[in-house]
């Protein structure tokens, strides 16, 4: 069925797009305008936006860390809701089913969950084969486990073990890319530290948090996976840690890296209260380094829960939980600590951390490399991606919230001196264009013929706050399934991963750690195509070499 | 078959407060549970939920230091064995949980397991190995053990088992990694929150972490497919506009006596473990029962004939050693047996059909 979107402002910066124009959809991809014929099915979408679907690179919808969250906090939909917030529309609250269903109403068609575990890879595939509509991948977790660090331990790979690890645990785990996080860390925690640094050693294994990233960022490359490894740094959260993040970004070399929720890494210690913003210095070195890619990990006012693979960091924030109720769970490879949290307005930290991530994206002289995330829930719910939008568009909405905050954080922070607006193209760049290019996922968050037909229609309003809440038509795989902003078909979207080669032999020596040291079958968590329970769930990236 | 499936929609269509309990099954089967019971408004329990239930309670109100099977298996330096449940559960538990080889593990203690109100059973051979037991109940043995870690005053009567209780705190503190091993079916909820408030005194200063034995019949992969599809565990009801999780007012047992169940969808199709049916189940409340082995139901009930999940077909189940949900290989190359998922969904579009027409 040939589908015509009529006379909509379409917004497609990948193609340098910005004019008011039809786009076509027809067998589940977008297409050229077509000669000769006429479309079956014509949508008027003048004077409305018209932007391919959007694409979320970091949001933790689904594994053994968000159900560990839900268990903790089941109420936290109910009292999102009473925020302003609302995650509904289903009664289920909290689950699977209404991720895929509010994501799908603001026009989100891609979302990436960035910390799969590698042994409960299963559930988390389950899961997202729970959330509709959307289409799915996951980032598998290394760099703290044990069989990478014995393979470091000396401090040089001498063969290609390594690399056929990684490549067994990407395959096994069916995931997208390579997530490492706080590395070494979580292990040295394992052992009774605190605190985790770039250059210190992980006790038994001697190797450096620097060693891995390093060794981590040769084997992706070697391998050619199209997404960099996906990197949570050391020292997350804590004040002076914006020398953490440079140190790391200085120490990438030649390949790409992306960093992860970089506001929680942008905290100066200057000023009487040791907190201050560190978005000028971070942005300088993020500008500067061309091969690197950060999403922001936006935080909002009021409740969420935070649910983090980094351990050591999550173990320290108990302390501040609020409610006062924490998990701290000890696994192989990073473990999870999950932690509510409250983000209040009139706190010096929460109102300088809101505007050091609004700071970040502002001053990002390249759209392409400063992508759009709350590292959902770490920053904020999902949920509110629309209000961010609406801060980062509108400087008078900004002023607005900013002279709210206490007098102590806005004399800290440079945020009054931005008057830049986000544009809409610069949106659709950090919120479609560079995610898709950033995961090699290069059949979306565009609309040039062959790109899969995944479309969001928003009515133009000042209030962008309304406007993006709502789609008033998003097409997924060239269905509708959202109309004036509620679903309209629960369509089941496809889940992506890579499958680089790796040499047989590295089964044999993985199974016999597992039996050594787990008593435990390998077999017994790989991720076959049966596991989601839904026909053609699976589709392969191809990677480089 | 088809009439069969039939008989079942008719029945639960009908049904205005269904009950879906025993629930041994795999994650499917769960899942296809869970569809049907929100479609129905209906209730989820699990035949084994009692233990995993007060857990949940307990975690939802203080939360949860939990540690994986391995990571105690290679880490833990003391591990304090509570109960009698965990070697019910698993005879060859401290066996494998002081294996010959293991990880780096941090300190340099040797180590030691304490074992805290359990009968005397089989230990690990060249582990040192003490016993904190007597005449005490196990709620006051580990408030004493808690106690004595945090170097509080208490008072026994029997002085050689009061010098093994300060001796145990003091080696709870001196620990590089202290595991306290129960089974949640066994201990009431003011003893978890003794052993969890215990665990956060010990770790300001260094590692200690709880390992809960899992609940049979797929228990914990049930509870954790519930918490996924609506953040809650079983015993929840999907009747409300939201869901509802009480362990008390939806429990299968006490919703067929009362008569608020008024109609029970039973489900006991694992291999190797069998769902005791609750005592009125089949005997006067219209039940469909999808079972794997033979079942004595009453005359009006539907009994439907299912594959075993491991046996007849794979199976997604909660698995120890991983601590997590895995995937274990049918035992028969071929079997013509429907699964739960199946017959459940079948049901479900039925009643749809049904509805539509």
């Amino acid at each position: 069925m040939l589908i015509q979107l009529k006379g909509g402002r379409v917004i497609d910066p990948a193609n340098n797009r910005d004019s008011v124009g039809d786009v076509y959809l027809e067998n589940g991809r977008v297409v050229a305008a077509p000669e000769g014929r006429e479309p079956d099915e014509v949508h008027d979408v003048s004077g409305k936006i018209v932007m391919a679907g959007a694409i979320d690179v970091h949001s933790h919808i689904a594994g053994t860390n968000v159900t560990l969250g839900r268990q903790l906090m089941p109420e936290l939909p109910l009292i999102a809701a009473s925020e302003g917030q609302p995650f509904g529309p289903s009664p289920a609250a909290w689950g699977s089913y209404a991720t895929g269903i509010r994501y799908a109403e603001m026009g989100y068609t891609t979302v990436i969950e960035p910390a799969m575990i590698p042994t409960h890879a299963i559930q988390a595939h389950k899961e997202m084969a729970a959330i509709p509509i959307i289409d799915v991948a996951g980032l598998v977790v290394l760099g703290n486990d044990d069989y990478t660090l014995n393979l470091l331990r000396k401090g040089d790979v001498k063969s290609d073990e390594l690399k056929d690890y990684v490549a067994w645990t990407l395959a096994h785990s069916k995931a997208l890319g390579l997530k490492v996080i706080n590395a070494g860390g979580s292990e040295a925690f394992k052992f009774n530290a605190r605190t985790f640094d770039l250059d210190e050693q992980v006790p038994e294994y001697g190797v450096t948090s620097r060693g891995i990233v390093e060794a981590m960022q040769q084997v992706i490359a070697d391998l050619g996976v199209p997404h960099p490894p996906h990197v949570h740094t050391n020292n997350l959260g804590i004040a002076g840690n914006v020398e953490t993040a440079v140190a790391t970004l200085k120490a990438t070399g030649g390949h790409p890296i992306h960093l992860a929720h970089i506001q929680f890494y942008g905290y100066g210690k200057e000023g009487d209260k040791g907190f201050s913003s560190g978005a000028p210095q971070l942005m300088e070195a993020i500008n500067k380094h061309k091969k690197a890619t950060v999403d922001v990990g936006q935080v909002m006012f009021g409740q969420t829960i935070t649910i983090s693979g980094d351990v050591l960091r999550q173990f320290d924030g108990r302390r501040a939980a609020n409610p006062k109720k924490w998990v701290i769970n000890q696994a192989e490879g990073n473990g999870t600590g999950v932690v509510p949290y409250n983000y209040k307005k009139k706190s010096f930290v929460n109102a300088l951390q809101w505007a050091i991530g609004l700071e970040i994206f502002l001053l990002a002289e390249d759209p392409w490399r400063v992508l759009f995330s709350t590292d959902h829930p770490n920053g904020a719910l999902f949920t509110r991606y629309p209000e961010i939008f609406h801060l980062l568009m509108d400087r008078k909405e900004r002023s607005r919230w900013f002279d709210a905050l206490p007098e102590a954080s806005r004399q800290v922070s440079g945020l009054a001196g931005i008057s830049r607006e986000i544009t809409l193209s610069e949106l659709a760049i950090m919120t479609r264009a560079a995610p898709a290019k950033l995961l090699g996922l290069t059949d979306r968050g565009h609309l040039a013929p062959g790109a899969i037909a995944d479309v969001a229609v928003y009515t133009e309003q000042k209030n962008k706050t309304k406007m993006f809440a709502a789609a008033d038509l998003v097409f997924k795989s060239g269905k509708l399934v959202v109309r004036k902003g509620t679903v309209v078909d629960v369509s089941w979207g496809r889940c992506y991963h890579v499958d680089p080669g790796f040499d047989r032999q590295i089964e044999k020596r993985v199974r016999s750690f597992y039996d050594t040291y787990y008593g435990a079958d390998p077999s017994w968590f790989g991720v076959t195509e049966t596991v989601p329970d839904r026909p053609d769930r699976f589709a392969t990236i191809r990677c480089a070499s | 078959m088809d009439s069969t499936l039939q008989r079942a929609a008719d029945l639960l269509a009908q049904a205005r407060f269904p009950v879906f309990g025993g629930l041994f099954t795999d994650v499917n089967g769960a899942t296809a549970a869970l569809a049907l019971a929100q479609k129905l408004g209906g209730v989820v329990d699990h035949a084994a939920s009692e233990g995993t239930s007060r857990a949940a309670r307990v975690m939802r109100e203080t939360g949860s230091t939990p540690a994986s099977f391995g990571e105690v298996r290679n880490r833990a330096d003391t591990v304090v064995l509570i109960g009698d449940g965990p070697r019910e559960r698993d005879a060859d538990l401290l066996e494998k949980l002081f294996p010959a080889k293991n990880l780096p593990r941090p300190g340099d203690n040797k180590r030691e397991l304490i074992v805290v109100g359990t009968k005397k059973g089989k230990t690990p051979a060249g582990i040192r190995t003490t016993e904190i037991d007597g005449k005490n109940p196990l709620p006051e043995l580990v408030a004493l053990l808690g106690a004595a870690t945090r170097e509080m005053p208490f008072e026994m009567r029997d002085a050689a088992l009061g010098k093994k209780v300060l001796s145990a705190g003091q080696r709870l503190r001196e620990s590089a990694f202290v595991v306290f091993v129960y089974d949640p079916a066994e201990l009431e909820e003011p003893v978890m929150h003794t052993v969890l408030e215990t665990v956060r005194y010990l770790v300001k200063t260094t590692r200690a972490s709880t390992l809960a034995m899992s609940a049979p019949g797929n228990g914990d992969g049930v509870n954790l497919c519930s918490i996924w599809t609506c953040a809650l565990p079983v015993r929840t009801s999907f009747a409300g506009e939201i869901p509802e999780n009480n362990m008390w007012a939806f429990e299968t047992e006490r919703l067929l006596k009362s008569g608020e169940a008024d109609a029970l969808v039973w489900i006991d199709a694992l291999d190797g473990a069998e769902a005791a049916p609750p005592t009125r189940a089949f005997r006067g409340v219209p039940s469909v029962v999808l079972s794997s082995k033979p079942v004595k139901a009453g005359r009006d009930d539907i009994v439907i004939e299912v594959g075993a999940a491991a046996a007849d077909h794979d199976a997604a189940l909660y698995l120890p050693p991983i601590a997590g949900i895995g995937v274990v290989k049918a035992k028969s190359a071929k079997s013509d047996k429907p699964t739960v998922a199946d017959v459940l969904n079948k049901i479900g579009m039925l009643i749809d059909e049904k509805g539509a027409a």
